[in-house]
């Protein structure tokens, strides 16, 4: 009851705290609503980030077999030179999607699997072990972005989420008892007066019978 | 619009992600200097996505973590397995779902 001791106990008080407890609470369900939709979005991502993250690390494991057999059959020097020589010009698109307001990444890879002769190394030089490694490494880049965007929309969701799941618990356990003690303090306080006049009435009605 | 796809990692990673045409590979050598080289592509405009190896991302530790922290929506950072395999025990993702949905969860077909 602390809380309720600087505030003055009167009607127009009284009212103001009830239009305030009746917007906490409409602002509680907004967010909790909100909470429910990022968590049903946010258990669909990770759903399929599990299935994604099984598929990156098969092909990225084949990608790095393909890549030590290379270096292997064709010599590190000669791997590194032709991956200093390859073309470097894989891009990505991004845009944005929204999700209960908050930016969520989209991210399409353009097609990296690439001919041998567009990769830019010398074909002639070089063993076909670098070939399939390179195709490897493609295939596997491809799925990495897939990944990439996955988890780059779960940490923003979560991060929301948190944020989300602060406010309603601080509506919950903070705001709206606080506010809702100081009603009840307040129309205690009312009632009480009440019945004060009430008895003040009734004895100076009993003075002035006792009078006549 | 289109971004560029930058690879901090070891040489050889570094190498393999090379010849799948990625465009900005840096090799770790240093911890400063990868610092350095991650500030950088944070803060560049048309960086899309950064993989960083596991590794490597470990070796950077805590600077590395507050970075990911702070970081804006892209580019978008994401751990890989290095050559032989090593990821930490601890999922960030699933710590971060602990911590938000208070519980442990576990999703059927996940890793």
């Amino acid at each position: 009851m602390a809380k309720a001791i600087g505030i003055a106990p009167t009607r127009m008080e009284l009212l103001k705290l009830r239009q305030r407890v009746s917007l906490a609470q409409k602002g509680h369900d907004l967010l909790r609503e909100k909470m429910d939709a990022l968590v049903i979005e946010f258990f669909g991502i990770v759903r399929s980030i599990g299935e994604v993250r099984v598929k990156t690390m098969q092909q990225l494991s084949s990608a790095y077999r393909a890549l030590s057999i290379c270096f292997a059959m064709q010599g590190t020097i000669e791997t590194y030179q032709a991956a200093r020589e390859a073309r470097k010009d894989v891009e990505v698109d991004i845009s944005t999607r929204h999700v209960m307001g908050i930016l969520v990444p989209v991210m399409e890879a353009k097609p990296v699997e690439r001919h041998a002769l567009a990769r830019g190394y010398s074909v002639y030089a070089t063993s076909s072990a670098l070939d399939e490694a390179s195709r490897e490494f493609e295939k596997a880049l491809e799925i990495l972005i897939k990944l990439a965007e996955l988890e780059g929309g779960a940490r923003a969701i979560a991060l929301e989420l948190e944020k989300t799941k602060r406010r309603v618990n601080a509506l919950e356990y903070v705001i709206l008892p606080s506010l809702k003690s100081m009603v009840k303090f307040i129309s205690m306080r009312l009632d009480e007066m009440e019945r004060e006049n009430f008895s003040r009435l009734k004895r100076i009605k009993a003075m002035l019978e006792a009078r006549e | 619009m289109s971004f560029k796809i930058a690879t901090i990692a070891d040489a050889e990673t570094a190498a393999g992600f090379a010849l799948a045409g990625v465009q900005d590979v840096y090799v770790h050598e240093r911890k400063e200097e990868t610092l350095a080289k991650l500030d950088e592509l944070l803060a560049s405009e048309d960086v899309g996505i950064v993989f960083i190896t596991y590794r490597v991302a470990e070796e950077l530790g805590f600077d590395f973590r507050r970075r990911m922290r702070t970081k804006r929506l892209l580019p978008a950072v994401l751990r890989i397995p290095d050559k032989t395999g090593w990821m930490p025990k601890v999922d960030e993702l699933r710590e971060i779902i602990r911590r938000t949905v208070g519980a442990e969860v576990i999703v059927k077909g996940g890793s």
